[in-house]
């Protein structure tokens, strides 16, 4: 399967928070993420983080960031996959098998 | 996705939020009740305090305020009491903090941490977690804390949460019933158990008015001849010094009251859901349980924050004042009145000032500049401090071990409240 035909899910126990413009992913249990370091996202990294979810394939995100910020498809889908890349090695998502 | 170091991410947080008024840090003060009986202690009431408990928030009202703390931009909470474990229902309090995304400091004694208290923080971990050593041994511990079995109690907490790797810190309150083992603490902190310790001596009356925990405060030579035993502390302060003193201009000085965070970039909430500047501030208050976060934030605390000196003080003008603990609300405990030098912060500033390396010079009519009624004492302090500096660094260097020796003269004193500057 084509990472763009995956979709992937949050993982439990995590609180994204916007403070003063600033998109923070907090881990806040013991087996999530690293409770050491901070996950900031830029706008377009927070907007990624919105849609995450198991209905919503890779290539719908891609589709939507790449309509909403004017960005041609191909440079969307490397963006997109990259940051899902160290979302997932962080551990703070997961691939769905069937997207 | 960026992955920050926290300490990068908190210099360009703060950074970008100076100057916006963003409350991103709030204390909460979930009980003042506590086992312990402690002499010095500014809030804490008994266990039984039947109004404390009928008057506390509720489990639900605090999560109203948690609600409307995470939608205000609050990142970093700091629970404190009181024994904030007093509370049977304080780790649901944590846990609905915790499911907001805060990151939680929290302040206690130790002595209600038991195996399922610390299992729980193992799973939800606190981004830190402080607690109180009163003394280093049982005989001095209790003492202070006037209940046996405490000091027991409060080591099988530290060893509780240290067992379970938890970001665990050890601090003191120095007093005269446990000046004399402050660095023994320390010692066991650092050297025994690899934990950050730190100790402040700088105590105020209780918030109820009673001058009672004065009757163990250090004298201002006590005070700093603990600074002086501690090469490190003696370069944190002097370094604080190079940076926050100098010359007042008159284009800086402003003729508001607070110079601290507090209504700037934090605020306090006591346990009957009073907001205010900070813990120590009782005079301006705003009811969280008849009005919102954002309604006290916005009206309420900016213009308590913004209030105009009514007086002309020695403080007006003195170099030294950003280390000085001098404040509306230590003003307030002391003498009831928010402009008031307080002659303890001031006597322990200038002798910081005098011994470090950064006398300030003489400004409007302060006793402890040249000149000054009480510049003569000071100096006397002074020289008596300076000997016994001398024959402490004179009996480690016939032990072949070396201690600079403070010649120079200099400063400082900072806030020693709850929540001004313990989060980050």
């Amino acid at each position: 399967m084509s990472v763009l035909e995956k979709s992937f899910i949050k993982a439990d126990d995590l609180m994204a928070r916007n403070i003063a413009g600033e998109t923070l992913i907090v881990p806040i249990r013991n087996r999530v993420g690293d409770l050491s370091s901070i996950y900031t996202l830029n706008e377009v990294g927070a907007r990624v983080w919105q849609m995450i979810d198991p209905s919503r394939s890779v290539n719908q995100i891609v589709e939507t960031i790449s309509d909403e910020y004017d960005v041609a498809r191909a440079e969307a889908a490397r963006d997109v996959v990259e940051l899902l890349d160290s979302m997932e090695s962080a551990g703070l998502i997961r691939s769905i098998a069937e997207g | 996705m960026e992955v920050v170091s926290y300490g990068d991410f908190s210099r360009e947080l703060h950074q970008k939020v100076m100057g916006e008024r963003v409350p991103t840090e709030a204390t909460i003060e979930v009980t003042r009740r506590c086992p312990l009986t402690c002499a010095h202690c500014y809030n804490n009431l008994p266990m039984n305090d039947a109004e404390a408990r009928r008057t506390e928030l509720s489990y639900e009202e605090h999560c109203r305020i948690l609600d409307e703390l995470a939608d205000l931009g609050c990142l970093w909470l700091l629970f404190t009491g009181g024994e904030i474990f007093a509370r049977p229902d304080f780790l649901d309090i944590y846990t609905y903090a915790k499911r907001k995304g805060f990151l939680i400091t929290l302040f206690t004694n130790g002595t209600l941490i038991t195996e399922r208290v610390a299992d729980y923080l193992m799973d939800w971990p606190p981004f830190s977690i402080e607690i109180t050593l009163y003394g280093r041994t049982r005989e001095t511990y209790e003492k202070l804390t006037g209940i046996k079995g405490s000091f027991d109690r409060c080591l099988r907490g530290i060893n509780l949460l240290k067992e379970r790797n938890l970001p665990l810190k050890l601090k003191t309150v120095a007093v005269t019933t446990n000046a004399h083992e402050i660095f023994s603490m320390k010692q066991f902190a650092e050297s025994e158990l690899g934990l950050e310790f730190k100790f402040d001596a700088m105590m105020s009356p209780r918030i109820d008015c009673s001058q009672s925990p004065l009757g163990v405060r250090l004298t201002p030579e006590e005070v700093v001849e603990l600074d002086l035993q501690d090469a490190q502390r003696v370069a944190e302060w002097q370094r604080f010094a190079k940076q926050f003193n100098g010359p007042v201009h008159k284009s800086d000085e402003s003729d508001e009251i607070y110079h601290c965070g507090g209504g700037i970039s934090s605020f306090s909430v006591d346990p009957q859901g009073r907001m205010s500047i900070c813990v120590l501030s009782h005079s301006d208050t705003y009811d969280l349980r008849r009005g919102s976060v954002r309604e006290g934030w916005q009206d309420f605390l900016l213009k308590v924050r913004r209030k105009k000196a009514t007086m002309l003080t020695k403080c007006r003008a003195c170099e030294i004042k950003a280390l000085c603990g001098m404040c509306p609300a230590n003003g307030e405990l002391e003498s009831g009145h928010a402009e008031k030098p307080v002659d303890f912060l001031c006597s322990v500033a200038h002798l910081r000032g005098q011994l470090m390396g950064f006398a300030p010079p003489p400004h409007g009519e302060c006793e402890y500049c040249e000149g000054g009624s009480k510049h003569e004492e000071l100096m006397a302090s002074v020289e008596r401090l300076r000997k016994r500096d001398r024959e402490r660094a004179g009996a480690l260097q016939s032990r072949n071990r070396y201690l600079p020796v403070l010649t120079a003269t200099a400063g400082a004193g900072g806030c020693s409240s709850g929540g001004c500057s313990s989060l980050h």
